[in-house]
């Protein structure tokens, strides 16, 4: 039970390179990759967890009460507003490709020919 | 390399994987119990050096501001590629503006009604979020995304027309230059102060005001408005791409 | 671990699940809508009020406007040919 956060983000990372290895269609492809990303979140902020403590804000508590890692939740912050932004750039991406190829199959596309 | 390749060599390589990662997860601490001295020392230090009652801001801005800076480079480079991308194919005039409205069946009254009473009250919303970026749970980037949210409101209720009236493509890419170059120039100044670069010259203020913290509020200002300028690019080049096209949707 | 935090985690990896093994598009946004609102609910657990901000605002609105927007601007393309 202990080991649950780490078997649930190792699941989501797994479970998301697959739906891209086996993708059939471009905008599925993006979004299984925005689930390989939240299972580094989870990594991230299970890290940080501290068991019975809390949150690291002191408006209502007195500065110095048992706190969690407020480091790790700033990297995540941060990550999953420019992880949006590069989704879009990707989602971009993918509606050149349908106009130069007329097709969203991954499979369809092949690398480089003249 | 066939489909049903790739999925074999999958499944071998999480095979070979498991059993390294097995004994790893084994091996960290026990959840809920890991060592943090990193955020223990910033818990600790933070409320008193710079008077801020929200650790994760001030992380953000203050111990590591220069990670933030990078993040609003790359949050720049990706609305940048994104907007030129899609507006170096379109043949400009005819796609460039948003057309005028399609046929549609016609918007429930209900709609407009809530679009318009929900609009401004989730901007001011999220405006209070980005302001209280140091004693509440908040900050740029959370009240940014919400403020930039709350303009899909209008484009929901009275639709694309409204929108781009709303919008205006050049102020949103001058407010999104703006807000990154701000950041730097926030850096830049504190070195003409006789400061390291960002380091947190201004006056500290008192705790648990909501003008707290110095610098951090110049840098909290200049993300939160990079950050609502660069999402609302990428809606408008998105919308953009749909203008024009026939069907039901809008 | 609470039991709270155990069924949350476990929520969030259905959720996941969900949204990689769902082919369709269309339903894949409803998904990714939904795992966006159980990994917020799984950050305020985990006690990252602001994380969850940005969660619910990227899960719930941003993403699923991009990701719809960019289909119908495909599927239009392609009606066009």
């Amino acid at each position: 039970m202990n080991l649950l956060p780490w078997i649930i983000a190792a699941w989501l990372a797994a479970v998301g390179i697959f739906g891209i290895v086996t993708s059939r269609h471009v905008v599925h492809l993006i979004g299984c990759l925005s689930v390989v990303q939240s299972s580094t979140y989870v990594v991230l902020l299970s890290v940080g967890f501290r068991a019975g403590a809390a949150a690291p804000i002191f408006y209502d508590k007195p500065p110095g009460t048992i706190a969690v890692d407020p480091v790790v939740q700033a990297l995540v912050l941060t990550d999953v507003v420019v992880g949006a932004a590069v989704t879009a750039l990707l989602l971009a991406i993918a509606l050149q490709i349908c106009r130069r190829k007329n097709t969203l199959d991954p499979e369809a596309l092949r690398p480089l020919r003249p | 390399m066939s489909p049903r390749l790739r999925v074999v060599l999958l499944a071998g390589s999480f095979a070979v994987l498991a059993v390294p990662a097995w004994r790893t997860m084994q091996a960290l601490p026990r959840f809920g119990h890991h060592a943090l001295p990193y955020g223990d020392a910033i818990n600790a230090a933070a409320p008193k050096q710079r008077h801020v009652t929200n650790m994760v801001s001030a992380v953000n801005f203050d111990y590591r501001g220069v990670d933030t800076l990078g993040e609003e480079t790359m949050l720049l480079a990706a609305v940048t590629g994104t907007a030129v991308l899609l507006r170096g194919q379109r043949e400009g005039g005819e796609r460039d503006r948003l057309g005028p409205p399609r046929p549609h069946g016609g918007r429930s009254e209900a709609i407009v009604l809530a679009s318009r009473i929900a609009a401004p009250f989730t901007f001011l919303f999220g405006l209070y979020v980005a302001l209280h970026a140091m004693v509440t749970p908040g900050g740029g980037f959370q009240g940014g995304l919400v403020m930039a949210t709350a303009l899909l409101w209008v484009f929901l209720g009275d639709g694309h027309l409204a929108w781009g009236r709303l919008v205006r493509t050049g102020w949103v890419d001058a407010c999104e230059g703006m807000g990154v170059a701000a950041y730097a120039a926030a850096g830049l100044g504190t070195m003409l102060a006789g400061g390291a670069f960002l380091q947190n010259v201004l006056p500290r203020g008192a705790l648990k005001s909501m003008l707290s913290g110095g610098l951090m509020q110049v840098l909290n200002a200049a993300v939160a408005l990079a950050v609502v300028a660069g999402f609302l690019t990428l809606f408008v080049e998105f919308l953009k791409e749909t203008a024009g096209l026939q069907g039901e949707t809008e | 671990m609470t039991i709270l935090l155990g069924l949350l985690y476990v929520l969030a990896a259905a959720g996941g699940g969900c949204v990689a093994l769902i082919r369709d598009p269309r339903r894949q946004v409803m998904a990714i809508s939904a795992n966006g609102v159980v990994l917020a609910l799984l950050f305020l657990a985990l006690r990252a009020p602001d994380v969850a901000y940005s969660e619910i605002v990227v899960g719930g609105a941003a993403l699923p406007l991009l990701f719809l927007v960019t289909l119908a601007s495909a599927r239009a393309r392609s009606q066009d040919r």
